[in-house]
C-alpha cells in the first residue's frame, strides 16, 4: 500500500515535470526571439549633425539623447513593429518603426517652420479719441 | 437585477448631468496645478520627459491637460523685446512675401533658442509648446493663428494676424485657450512682464473668446450659432482679461462706439460664470475733464444673466467702463445727443 502510494507520487512528479518542461520550454524560444537587439543611429539636419535630439521608445518610458556628433545607442533592445520618437524643439518630430532587418537608423530632421507673431494683453483701460 | 437597472439609470443620470455642467468645471484641477508646480525647475530640452512628467500621474485627458497648461502658463515668460523686434519687421515686410519668408525662417531660429535657453517666447511659442506637448501626451491640440483685440490696438493696423492660440479636443469635444493672456500681463507703469495667471483663458466660453478673437480660420470660433464677420469684430466693445473670469458671454451694447439721446436708457447685458452681488457692479464714467464712479440705476440678475441699465443726463462725449468689485471688465464710447423734441 505504502509503495503503490510512492510511485504514484512519482509518476504525478514525472508528469508535472514533463508538463512544466513542455510548457516553457516554446515560451523561453519565444522570449528569445523577442528580446530584439541593440539599435545604434545618427541624427542630423540638413547642416549636419544634430546634437541633444530625444530619442524615446513610444509607450515606455526608456530614451535616450544624441551625442556631439548625433550618434546614439539606444539602452534597450528593440523589437520589429516598436516605434521610436524623435523630438527636437523647433524641428518636427519624427517617428521610426522597427523592422525586422533595422539596426543602424539614420534620421534626418527638418525644421519646423511656425509663423510668429504675438500681441500681449493689457488692462490698460481704454481711451476713445472721440472729443467735446 | 432591480437593482443593477436602478444604478445603470443612477450612473447615466449623474454622469450626463455632470457633463452638462461647464463640461469640466466640476473636475478638480489642484491635483494637476500641484503637478505643474511640482516640476516648474524643468527645462524645455526634452519635450518627452517633460509631457510624461507632468501627465503620468493623472486620469483624464482634461488634467492632463491642465497641468500641461499651467505648466506652460507659469514657467514661459513673455519676451517683449522679441516681440516688439517681430512686429516691426513683419510690418515692414508685409507686401514683401519673399523678405517675410526670409525673416521668418530666421526668426524661427531666434524663437527657438531662446525658448530652450531662456524659456521665453511669444505667443505662437505659446501655442507651439502647448501643442508639441499635449500631442505627446496623446491629446489633439491644434495651433489657431487669427486676429485678437487690446484696449491699446490700433484697429486700423488689424490686417495681418496678429495672435496665436489653442483649441484643443477633449473627450470628443473642442475647447478653445489662450495661453498666451492667460500667463500674464505687462505691468501698466514699467511694461515688465509679469506672471499672473488668468483661469478665464481655460477652456473659456466660445462666446465670451469671440468678442476679442478672430480666426483666420472660421471653423475655430467653435459656435454653433451666427459668427460675428470681421467687421463686427473691429466694432466691438473692448473686454478685458478679467471679463474672461466672470463671464461666459458679452452680448449689448454690440459696438465700442455708440450714439445715443440724453436720458435714453442704455442696456449692458453680459452672461455670469456664478453669481454676484449687485453692489458688485459699477460704471465708471470718464469725460473730457471728469471721471466719476456710479452705480447704476438698475441692475438684474436673473439666471446669471446680468442687465444694467444707464442714462446720460447730458449731451457729450463719454466713455463707460464697467466693473465688477475692482476688475475692470469693459469700455465702450458714447456720444450723447440732445433729447428729441417731443
Amino acid at each position: 500500500m505504502k509503495t503503490q502510494i510512492t510511485f504514484t507520487r512519482k509518476l504525478w512528479y514525472v508528469t508535472i515535470l514533463m508538463m512544466v518542461a513542455f510548457a516553457f520550454s516554446p515560451m523561453y524560444g519565444q522570449s528569445t526571439a523577442q528580446q530584439g537587439k541593440t539599435i545604434k543611429g545618427i541624427v542630423s539636419n540638413v547642416h549636419g549633425p544634430l546634437e541633444g535630439v530625444n530619442i524615446i521608445l513610444k509607450g515606455a518610458n526608456e530614451g535616450t539623447v544624441s551625442n556631439k556628433k548625433g550618434e546614439y545607442t539606444f539602452p534597450v533592445a528593440l523589437k520589429p513593429g516598436d516605434v521610436l520618437l524623435f523630438s527636437y524643439l523647433g524641428y518636427r518630430s519624427v517617428e521610426f518603426k522597427i523592422k525586422p532587418e533595422t539596426s543602424f537608423i539614420k534620421t534626418v530632421m527638418s525644421d519646423e517652420v511656425i509663423e510668429f507673431m504675438g500681441d500681449l494683453n493689457t488692462d490698460k483701460r481704454y481711451k476713445s479719441k472721440r472729443k467735446n | 437585477m432591480k437593482v443593477f437597472i436602478r444604478y445603470t439609470f443612477l450612473f447615466i443620470f449623474v454622469f450626463q448631468s455632470n457633463a452638462q455642467l461647464a463640461d469640466f468645471k466640476s473636475i478638480d484641477f489642484e491635483k494637476a496645478d500641484a503637478i505643474a508646480l511640482e516640476y516648474k525647475d524643468e527645462t524645455l530640452h526634452n519635450l518627452p520627459d517633460l509631457s510624461s512628467k507632468l501627465t503620468s500621474n493623472l486620469t483624464t485627458d482634461a488634467a492632463r491637460f491642465r497641468a500641461i497648461f499651467k505648466w506652460v502658463c507659469s514657467n514661459v515668460a513673455n519676451d517683449y523685446y522679441l516681440y516688439s523686434k517681430n512686429k516691426r519687421k513683419r510690418l515692414r515686410y508685409k507686401n514683401d512675401s519673399l523678405r517675410l519668408k526670409d525673416w521668418n525662417y530666421r526668426f524661427n531660429k531666434i524663437v527657438f533658442e531662446k525658448l530652450l535657453d531662456d524659456r521665453k517666447t511669444i505667443c505662437t511659442g505659446y501655442a507651439y509648446l502647448i501643442k508639441e506637448l499635449a500631442n505627446l501626451a496623446g491629446i489633439d491640440c491644434e495651433i489657431v493663428h487669427g486676429f485678437a483685440r487690446t484696449s491699446t490696438m490700433n484697429i486700423k493696423n488689424l490686417d495681418v494676424p496678429n495672435h496665436s492660440w489653442n483649441a484643443v479636443k477633449l473627450n470628443g469635444k473642442w475647447y478653445l485657450c489662450d495661453p498666451t493672456w492667460a500667463s500674464g500681463i505687462p505691468n501698466p507703469s514699467s511694461a515688465q512682464f509679469e506672471f499672473q495667471f488668468n483661469d478665464g483663458f481655460f477652456l473659456s466660453d466660445p462666446h465670451i473668446f469671440s468678442v476679442n478673437h478672430f480666426p483666420a480660420d472660421e471653423k475655430w470660433f467653435l459656435l454653433e450659432d451666427a459668427k460675428p464677420t470681421f467687421e463686427a469684430f473691429l466694432e466691438a466693445p473692448i473686454i478685458y482679461g478679467q471679463a474672461y473670469a466672470h463671464f461666459n458671454s458679452h452680448n449689448a451694447p454690440q459696438k465700442l462706439e455708440n450714439t445715443v439721446r440724453k436720458n435714453e436708457a442704455v442696456i449692458f447685458k453680459l452672461q455670469l460664470q456664478k453669481n454676484i452681488q449687485k453692489e458688485d457692479v459699477t460704471l465708471v464714467v470718464e469725460n473730457t475733464f471728469h471721471e466719476y464712479k456710479v452705480k447704476p440705476e438698475m441692475v438684474s440678475i436673473e439666471n446669471l444673466s446680468l442687465t444694467i441699465g444707464h442714462k446720460f443726463t447730458a449731451t457729450g462725449y463719454y466713455d463707460v467702463h464697467l466693473y465688477i468689485k475692482k476688475d475692470l471688465i469693459s469700455s465702450y464710447s458714447f456720444e450723447v445727443k440732445k433729447a428729441t423734441s417731443k
